[in-house]
Formats: C-alpha cells, structure tokens, sequence
C-alpha cells in the first residue's frame, strides 16, 4: 500500500461508518427506506430554523442591550479635539466600525480585551451628523447597527464677522486708535518714559458693525514734563457711550493740563511733602491741590457729559454712561509724583521698580456681571467717600503705569481678587512682552522711544479669550 | 467663565399634547441651531428647561450651548399645569447655579426667563407667592409667552409685562417665537450695564404683544 492509497482509505472511512449508523437508526424508528432522503431533508430543515430562530433572538437580544447603554456622544467643536468613549459588551460582541467617521475627520477604537471604545479625532465641519456603529454578534447572523447622533458647534473664531461702523453714524469714531507719545532724552542724557497707547473695537461690536464705546487720551507737556494718561470704557448698553467716554477723556485731560502745566505753588508742595511725608501740615496743603486738580477734574468731566444729554434731544445722561480713570505723574528730583481718579471697573496699576504692584483704587464690580458704577451717576461726587477714588503716589521710579479698560483686564485676571496678586500681573507684563505664540499674536517691544509699539499694542488687543469680546483698551507710561 | 443663563419653562400640560409640543420641539431646534451660529452665544449662553404638568421637571440643568442636546420633551394624557411649583424649582435652581459676583468669582450675567404656557396655572396660590421671589432673581427680563387662546394672560402680566401671545399654535409661530427669543439672547449677551431694561429686539409679526 502506497502512501497515496493509505491517505485516501484514513479520509473515507468515518463517513461509510456514518452511513451506516444513520441508515440503522432510520430503520430502526420504522422509517420507510424510500423516504428516508426527505426525511433527512425535513429533519435537517427544522432543525436549520430552529438554530437559526435561536440566532436571531441572540442577535436581537445584544441589540437591546447594546441600545439599553444609552450611548450619547458629546458634542464636539470644530478644531478641537475631540474624543469620546463607551464600553460595549465584549463577549457579545465583534468587530466593531463606526460607518461615516472617516468623513468627519473621527476614528474608532476598539479593544476587544475589555470592550471599551475610544472615539478621537478633530472634527473640521460643523453641523449635525450621524454616526453607524455596526459590529457582529452572532456567526452568521447580518451585521448589527445603532445610529449615533453627533453634532459639532463651529468654531467660534471662524464665526466673528468684523463689519465696519458706518462714518455716518452719530457721533462716529475710529474702530481702532494709537498713540505714541515719545520724549525724547533731558538735557542731562538720561532716557524719559513714553506713554503708549490702543484701543481696539470688541469683537461682538465689530460682529455687528456697532462702534466702538471705549476711548483714551495721553500727553505729555514738555514745558513741564507733566504726563496725563486717561482711559474711559462707555457702558456696552448707554446707546451715546462712545462719545460720553470721548467728552470724559477729553475733558479730564484738558482741565488737568490747564492746572498744572505751569503750577509752581502744587509742584512746591509736592516737593514739600516728599521731603516730609509725616509733616500732616504738608499732606493736607498737598491734598488740597489733588482735589482740585484731579477730583474737580473728574467733576469737570461729569459735567461736560452731563450736559451732552442737552445737546440731542430724547437722550437721558445715561445714554452717555461711563467710566473713567486717569493720572498726572511727573518725575522730580526725588523721584515721581502719581495722582490719580478711578471710577467704574477695569484696572490702573503701578509697577513699582522691584515689581511690587499699587493697584490706584479698587474696581467697582456689582453683583452680575456687567454692572458697575459709571462717572455719569451723580451719586458718584455726592458721596462723601469720593476721596478714596483719587489716589497719591510717591515712588522712587518704577517699570510701568498701566491703565486698562475691563476688555483687557477682565480676561486678564478675570476677579477683583487676582488685581492684587503680583504674579497675575507679572503674567500680564510677559502676556504683553510675548505675546500669545499659539494664536498667532506677537508682543509689544516696549523699548524707550519704539514708536513701533503702539501699532503692536493694538495687534496684541486681538489676543482670544471665551466670553471676552468687549473693547479693549490699554495706556502704558513707561 | 461667565456665562449667561436662559431658563426656559415650558408648559407640557395634557393640551400641549400632539401637534403643539410637536412645534415646541421644533421651536427649539430651530433656535438652538440659531443661537449656535452666532460666535458670541456659542461661548456664553447657558440654557436650562423645565417643563411643568402634573408634574415639574427640569429636563435640562443649565448646560453650555457648545455641550448642549436637547433632552426628550413628553406631555402625560391630562391633568393640571402646575406653573407655582416651576416657578418655585427655578427659583431654586437660579440660587444654586447661577454665580453672584464676588472679589473672588465674576459673576454671571443677568439671567434671562423665558415661559411658555398654552392654559392657566393650576396651583395659583402658590403661583402668586413665586411671583415676588421669582422679581427678586434679578432677572435681565422676563418673557413670557401665551400661546394659543386659552391661555390666560393675567397671571402672566403679575410675573412681568412682557407678555406675548401666539393666536396659533403651530411650528410657524413656535419657530418665529423661538427666533425672536434667540435674538433676544444675542442682544442679553451685549447691553447688560447702564440701563434697567433690557432693549429687546421687535417681536416678529406672529407675536402680538400686550400692554
């Protein structure tokens, strides 16, 4: 016997003996020999329905449980990555693909060890979709299936449209606005401190092609070396705001000037002072001047806003609504002199020369966001608290005087509690150096004499941040 | 971050049964979808429902729009609106998830109230008791809506002034209601500050509003 034959015999064999057991049984249940094939098929055909009966109750019965998970994806955001996870029943199941992923930039993960499910990718449309989950069950049964809503939001970047302000709108300004303030070196060759300053229109005004509400006005006098920053942020919902910050400003600015451009008697007492700060006498002499200088300013300003609901008729005072905060410094030989009035929120902050932080006043916040107390309220100089809103500063020198609207410093610190923590501002202080690398916002070189900086300042007030989209301004003297 | 909350109540009595709470639905789609186009809303906006029957449920916690999905809306056979007690449950809600300022947290925005009824409130004892609590939320405006002409306007005009009535109620009305209502959201984004009242944007003609 060859190799070949033995092979062929060992193959053959089980079946003749299958043959034969069947035939046997047959015969012995009295099964006729000429209708023992139909009985096989009919057996064999009942017995096929009945497996297959069986099969699809499986099938359905891990359908049901696998509907039973409940699985929600989350949404999603468009250029965000996204992730999603869900555990299926792994001895129930195989072999799962999510139908329509591939399209919407996701990917499935499946593990068959544990079941567990991981959804990952970066969705690029936004809109609502919907995803198949389809895996096997039962051998021979078709392929299962559950449908999987999943919805992206767009990307709220891409949403924000920037629409113009009409010129022709009442009480029109600029969108956006800079200023550079540069002086030059003294006669001695030592380097002055400049003033920086933008102001850029907030996102959810440009969305809208409303006009900018904020404003700011810087100078310096060079006869006197005297430096006037101001900054207003016009209430979002006074509809004249834009101008009531404007008049603010200007009005602050121009009555400071007028009185100390050519003050001999204030400088004096602030020499006075300097040289004998315990000396109640000198302080009250000095005082006197702030008040009139700064507090009467601010006063001045009221009133010049005040008077502009006269002007046009059908406008309250609070259609000009808001708020201010301004400084007169000058450097003298015993180092600077800061005076200063805030009223309403934002922030306005020396940065003294080892970094310590004086933060000149304290922000008004009400209880909801979006409240707070404007220059317009007469309450304001009514009260007889009104002096805490002016602030004398004597420093040695220091790094920077900032003065912001609350577009800035809301993102920036987002509490009242962070104005005073030195290393919020310290992180403001690298923001402006830096910039935001990742959204592709640069930093503002601010290097004495760089005119270059304030067009940098205004690119940087683009930077992102949720939920703040108002105005944003900034004066910087440094 | 500050989010500005909308609380939606939404009358799921046994009469908003079939084709009203059918155009409800589809209301609120619309306006969801709405709202997620515009860049501000889509970061700020907040929204919570409770729908009121027999019972009062809040179908919805005050949820991210960006997280939002809407929750399945269902109305029993029949039975009384028990608007007191979903006024009561917003009241309670509002205290516990919407942020007063503080020196440590900024506060929310003001939240904005949206209620849609089609009939009357059941329990209006206890209804005009929530109506001076639900005034001291400091809502940034209440809205109300009375939709079809079985509703009953007077209770509603107790709880603000702001009342709108829908002659029909169908998914044309409901769409052009729930439009208005997100452009109502979109200007409570933008004017909270120096005026008491919040400027809302015209009704849509669908929407007739009582004084």
């Amino acid at each position: 016997m060859d190799r070949q034959q033995r092979h062929t015999r060992r193959r053959r064999g089980p079946h003749e003996g299958l043959d034969r057991m069947l035939g046997e049984a047959m015969r012995q249940a009295g099964i006729p020999s000429d209708r023992r094939q139909a009985f096989l098929t009919e057996a064999f055909g009942r017995l096929w329905n009945e497996i297959k009966e069986e099969r699809m109750n499986q099938r359905i019965i891990t359908e049901n449980n696998i509907r039973n998970l409940g699985i929600r994806l989350p949404n999603g955001t468009v250029n965000k990555d996204y992730t999603a996870g869900f555990t299926l029943p792994n001895g129930e199941i195989s072999a799962p693909r999510l139908d329509g992923a591939d399209e919407l930039g996701l990917e499935l993960v499946y593990s068959p060890e544990d079941g567990k499910c991981q959804i990952t990718g970066r969705p690029h449309t936004p809109g609502d979709f919907t995803l198949t989950l389809r895996y096997r069950t039962v051998e021979g049964e078709p392929e299962s299936e559950l449908r999987l809503p999943i919805a992206f939001n767009p990307d709220p970047r891409s949403l924000w449209r920037n629409i113009p302000t009409d010129p022709k709108v009442i009480y029109f300004k600029p969108d956006s606005a800079t200023a550079y303030v540069k002086v030059e070196a003294g006669p001695d060759g030592t380097p002055r401190k400049d003033i920086v300053a933008a102001s850029q229109r907030g996102r959810s005004h440009a969305q809208e092609g409303r006009p900018r509400d904020d404003h700011f006005l810087v100078e310096h006098c060079d006869r006197s070396d005297w430096y006037v920053l101001a900054v207003a942020d016009g209430a979002g919902s006074a509809k004249f705001s834009r101008k009531g910050s404007e008049v603010a400003c200007d009005t602050a600015v121009e009555y400071c000037l007028k009185r100390i451009d050519d003050n001999p008697p204030f400088e004096q007492a602030i020499r006075d002072y300097a040289a004998d700060r315990a000396n109640t006498d000198r302080r009250h002499a000095l005082t006197q001047f702030v008040y009139d200088i700064v507090l009467r300013g601010a006063q001045a300003a009221h009133k010049a806003v005040s008077k502009l609901a006269d002007l046009e008729s059908d406008t309250r005072v609070k259609d000009f609504a808001t708020t201010l905060m301004f400084a007169i410094c000058k450097r003298f030989d015993f180092g600077w002199f800061v005076a200063s009035f805030w009223v309403g929120d934002g922030a306005m902050c020396l940065i003294s020369e080892n970094g310590d932080i004086k933060l000149l006043g304290t922000p008004d916040e009400g209880e909801f966001s979006g409240q707070t107390r404007f220059l317009t309220m007469p309450e304001i100089f009514r009260d007889r608290n009104v002096y805490n809103r002016l602030k004398i500063l004597i420093e040695p020198d220091f790094q920077k005087l900032l003065l912001m609207t609350d577009g800035v410093s809301d993102p920036m610190f987002e509490t009242d509690r962070n104005l005073n923590d030195p290393a919020k501002w310290r992180e403001l202080l690298d923001r402006l150096a830096h910039g935001f690398p990742a959204d592709g916002i640069g930093g503002v070189d601010l290097d004495d004499d760089n005119e270059k900086a304030a067009d940098q300042l205004l690119g940087w007030l683009d930077f992102w941040s949720p939920g703040n989209h108002d105005d944003r301004t900034i004066a910087i003297l440094y | 971050m500050r989010k500005l909350p909308v609380y939606l109540l939404i009358d799921t009595s046994g009469s908003m049964q079939g084709e009203p709470i059918e155009s409800v639905k589809v209301g609120l789609e619309a306006m969801l979808s709405s709202l997620r186009s515009d860049p501000y809303a889509l970061e700020t906006v907040n929204i919570s429902i409770i729908t009121f029957d027999r019972d009062v449920k809040q179908l919805l916690p005050l949820t991210p729009l960006d997280n939002l999905q809407m929750p399945d809306i269902t109305t029993p056979e029949s039975g009384p609106t028990h608007t007191g007690r979903a006024l009561q449950m917003l009241c309670e809600n509002v205290d516990r998830e919407v942020n007063r300022g503080s020196a440590e947290v900024k506060g929310d925005w003001m939240p904005l109230l949206f209620l849609m009824t089609d009939g009357k409130p059941s329990d209006i004892k206890l209804y005009r008791e929530m109506v001076p609590e639900v005034k001291k939320r400091n809502f940034g405006a209440i809205i109300a809506c009375a939709a079809g002409m079985k509703a009953d306007t007077e209770p509603l005009l107790q709880l603000t002034d702001r009342v709108y009535s829908l002659d029909t109620i169908d998914s044309t009305a409901f769409k052009s209601f729930f439009k208005w209502v997100s452009d109502s959201i979109g200007v409570g984004n933008r004017s909270m500050g120096a005026t008491d009242e919040l400027e809302l944007p015209p009704p849509p003609a669908e929407i007739n509003v009582l004084f």
